[in-house]
């Protein structure tokens, strides 16, 4: 189904304020093509932030975002907000999975994936349902279609969010702490779909606090905190030599809380 | 009592059918507004939201009647002379606009702004993030209120008899000044009220199934 190529996604000097209060600071990262970068850090450190700015679910005030090499959010950087057509248009390349699935809940499971394909792909109904299914069987819901969201436990309706976001054939997605609102049971059947998706090279940032994911699965981690990159690396460089203090003080809090090694 | 029905039999149903088409109309026409003036709100640039404020405010904060007569009697003055239906489904859709518009505004306010961002993400245009996700969710709050302030509605037509729109209460009321019978036309009218109203909450019960049929257990 990624049988577009995986796109890459650059931030440069990004800055978004609320009212006072400054969310993202001076934040510069590049998101490699068909790689899963995992962003970590305390609560209220950005993170979400960040991952919005990316499909400008929040608009970032100011820097650059792009994607593969064209800006989002802005026409030219510095200039004017980014038509709302232009910018939907983007958005069809980037998938989006929340904490909360946000699956629509007076459409079955069926509908939730195939309503995005027909409003916005414009496809036909048949061949939109079609490719539902396709999407559904791949995260294993099959026999779920005719579910509303209502009669599938959370690890289902999860896993019909991802079909939902595949189904549209995204080049990137973004994962804003896709098991947090999960219970621990169901967290498994999830990281499970994530792993077969970035086996296939779909470009994947997920904020996360499933340390154990982003040790075995993330290509990079990077680790945030006070609305700054604090630190960037391989999984081995993050959570085995942190050099960084507060890096190393977060890591070794989440071992206290969890008291588990990875 | 057989003969008056009799005699006034055919006003009568005249008076039932001025009071359905008014209500009807009014109820339809002011949904519409009410909803396109939320929208506006809503979506709308920031500019609208004073007088859009300022419009509902003045229409709940005044009787009926009396908008009716500014309607009716003050409109030719300002150039707006309409016949008294017309007037009075006019009166009844500005009444019934502001009231389902604070009713259509709980509704929006109820629907989790994750689904919405959902669409957003996806690529949805607002119109079809209106039509296809926010509408569907907020019916399963908003539908009961909808459906009673509809039920509202019909008891408020009696006043468009004030401006002699030929409705219920006027043909009743005419019946009563010719016979100085009061036991029959008020019984008439408590009995045709009686059914329109339980058709309406039956109609509004079916419409609720429709939209929450997916709470329901079936799967
Ligand atoms: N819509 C908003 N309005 C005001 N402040 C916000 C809003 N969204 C987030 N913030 C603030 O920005 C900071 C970063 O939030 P967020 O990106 O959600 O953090 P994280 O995802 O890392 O927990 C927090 O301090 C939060 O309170
Ligand atoms: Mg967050």
């Amino acid at each position: 189904m990624t049988s577009q190529t995986a796109a890459s996604a650059h931030l440069r000097n990004v800055n978004k304020f609320y009212g006072p209060f400054q969310a993202l600071k001076d934040v510069s990262l590049d998101i490699p093509p068909g790689k899963v970068t995992c962003l970590i850090g305390p609560s209220g450190s950005g993170k979400s932030t960040l991952l919005r700015c990316i499909n400008v679910l929040e608009l970032y005030d100011s820097g650059e975002v792009r994607i593969d090499d064209q800006l989002i959010g802005y026409d030219s950087p510095g200039g004017k907000v980014m038509a709302a057509n232009r910018l939907r248009e983007m958005r069809r390349e980037i998938g989006m999975v929340f904490q909360q699935f946000n699956l629509w809940p007076h459409m079955t499971a069926l509908q939730n994936v195939a309503e995005g394909l027909e409003r916005v792909r414009g496809l036909k109904r048949p061949e939109a349902q079609a490719r539902a299914r396709e999407a559904l069987a791949k995260v294993g819901l099959a026999d779920k279609e005719d579910n509303h969201p209502s009669h599938l436990s959370g690890g289902q309706q999860q896993r019909v969010a991802i079909a939902r976001a595949i189904a549209m054939e995204p080049r990137i997605m973004l994962f804003d702490e896709p098991t947090s609102a999960l219970d621990p049971e169901l967290v498994g059947e999830v990281l499970g779909v994530m792993k077969q998706l970035a086996a296939e090279g779909m470009t994947m940032v997920v904020v996360t606090h499933e340390m154990g994911f982003a040790a075995h699965v993330a290509d990079r981690v990077v680790f945030m905190e006070r609305g700054e990159i604090v630190a960037t690396g391989s999984p081995r460089d993050v959570f085995n030599n942190p050099t960084d203090p507060r890096l190393a003080s977060f890591l070794q809090g989440y071992r206290e809380r969890n008291s588990l090694d990875f | 009592m057989t003969e008056i029905i009799q005699r006034y039999g055919p006003d009568l149903l005249t008076g039932f059918g001025y009071t359905i088409l008014s209500w009807a109309l009014g109820t339809l026409l002011g949904l519409v507004l009410g909803f396109m003036i939320e929208i506006a709100r809503r979506f709308g640039p920031a500019f609208l939201r004073y007088p859009i404020r300022a419009y509902v405010e003045f229409v709940r904060g005044t009787p009926f009647l009396v908008q009716l007569f500014v309607l009716y009697y003050g409109g030719p003055l300002i150039g707006l002379r309409l016949d008294a239906l017309p007037a009075g489904i006019l009166g009844l859709t500005i009444y019934g606009s502001a009231y389902f518009t604070e009713i259509l505004r709980a509704g929006f306010d109820a629907v989790p702004v994750g689904q919405v961002e959902a669409a957003r993400a996806i690529g949805f245009r607002n119109t079809t993030i209106i039509t296809r996700i926010m509408v569907p969710v907020m019916m399963v709050s908003a539908l009961p209120a909808l459906v009673n302030f509809a039920i509202i509605l019909t008891k408020e037509t009696v006043i468009l008899s004030m401006i002699t729109v030929p409705e219920i209460m006027f043909q009743t009321q005419t019946m009563m000044s010719e016979t100085f019978a009061f036991v029959a036309p008020i019984l008439i009218l408590a009995l045709f009220f009686w059914g329109f109203v339980e058709l309406i909450s039956r109609f509004g019960r079916r419409l609720e199934r429709r939209f929450t049929h997916y709470l329901l257990d079936r799967s």
